[in-house]
C-alpha cells in the first residue's frame, strides 16, 4: 500500500520534511501502526503519537485511530491555533 | 451579497462586513459580531496564519451550519485572513443575526470558540530574531470543550 504524507506547520519544522510518499508493509492498516512505522525510521516521528495531533485523510479531518487505504493522502497536524 | 465563508490573504474590512448584514432581515432584532485582531506582544513584528485550503473552508462551513441550526440564525458569516499581518490588523470576523440577542450572542461565542480548535489554522509569530509557531492555549481548548459538552448534553 502506498500513502502520501504531509506534515503541517510546526510538525513540518520538527520532522525536517514537508511531504513524502511511502510504500508501507502489508501489516500497517491504520494511522497508529503508521506512526509506529515512521518512528522506527526516525525517532522524531514519535511526536505524531501525541493525542492532540490531528489527522486529515483525503481532505477530511478524521479521528484517530483511522483506517488507511492504498492511495490515501494524509496530513498530520499540530493543534489548530486560528482565530 | 456577502460570501458567508471566506479564507483570504486580503485585508478584512470588519465594518463593511457587519454593515452588509445589518438591517437586511426584518425579523431580526439582534446582530452580534466578533472581530479578532493581531495583538502587540513583546518582540512581535508580524503574525502569519497558515491554513489547509479546502479542508479549512469545509470546517468553517460545518461550524456555520451547526450554529444556524442550533440558534435558528437568519444569517451567519465567518471571514478569516491568512498570510502575514501586522499588529492591529483584523484576523477574523464572525457575525450572526437572529430575532433575539441571546441567540446571536451565543452563536458568535460558539463559532469563535469552536473555530479556534476545529478549523485547520496555525499561527506563527515573526520577531526580529526569527519566528516560532504559536502553541495551543489550554483556555481555548476548555472554551471549545464547553460547547462540545453543551451540544452533547442537549443531544442526549
Amino acid at each position: 500500500m502506498q500513502v502520501h504524507i504531509r506534515y503541517l506547520a510546526a510538525l513540518r519544522d520538527r520532522l525536517g520534511a514537508g511531504e513524502t510518499t511511502l510504500d508501507l508493509p502489508g501489516e500497517i492498516t491504520d494511522s497508529e501502526a503508521l506512526i509506529a512505522h515512521l518512528t522506527s525510521a526516525d525517532v522524531a516521528a514519535a511526536a505524531l503519537a501525541a493525542p492532540e495531533i490531528r489527522l486529515i485523510r483525503n481532505d477530511r479531518i478524521v479521528t484517530r485511530p483511522s483506517p488507511l487505504d492504498d492511495g490515501d493522502r494524509l496530513a498530520f497536524c499540530p493543534p489548530f491555533t486560528g482565530g | 451579497m456577502t460570501t458567508d465563508i471566506l479564507v483570504t490573504p486580503d485585508p478584512l474590512d470588519a465594518a463593511a462586513l457587519i454593515a452588509a448584514l445589518t438591517g437586511t432581515h426584518p425579523d431580526d432584532g439582534a446582530m452580534a459580531s466578533f472581530v479578532g485582531q493581531v495583538r502587540a506582544e513583546p518582540g512581535l513584528e508580524a503574525l502569519e496564519l497558515e491554513h489547509y485550503p479546502g479542508v479549512t473552508e469545509t470546517a468553517l462551513t460545518e461550524l456555520r451550519e451547526q450554529a444556524i441550526s442550533r440558534w435558528s440564525l437568519s444569517q451567519a458569516l465567518i471571514h478569516h485572513r491568512v498570510g502575514r499581518m501586522a499588529i492591529g490588523e483584523t484576523i477574523v470576523v464572525v457575525a450572526a443575526s437572529a430575532p433575539h440577542r441571546r441567540a446571536a450572542l451565543e452563536a458568535v461565542s460558539f463559532l469563535i470558540d469552536r473555530l479556534k480548535t476545529e478549523a485547520p489554522f496555525w499561527k506563527r509569530v515573526h520577531t526580529k530574531d526569527g519566528s516560532h509557531w504559536v502553541a495551543a492555549r489550554d483556555s481555548d481548548t476548555s472554551a471549545s470543550q464547553y460547547w462540545r459538552d453543551q451540544i452533547a448534553q442537549e443531544d442526549a
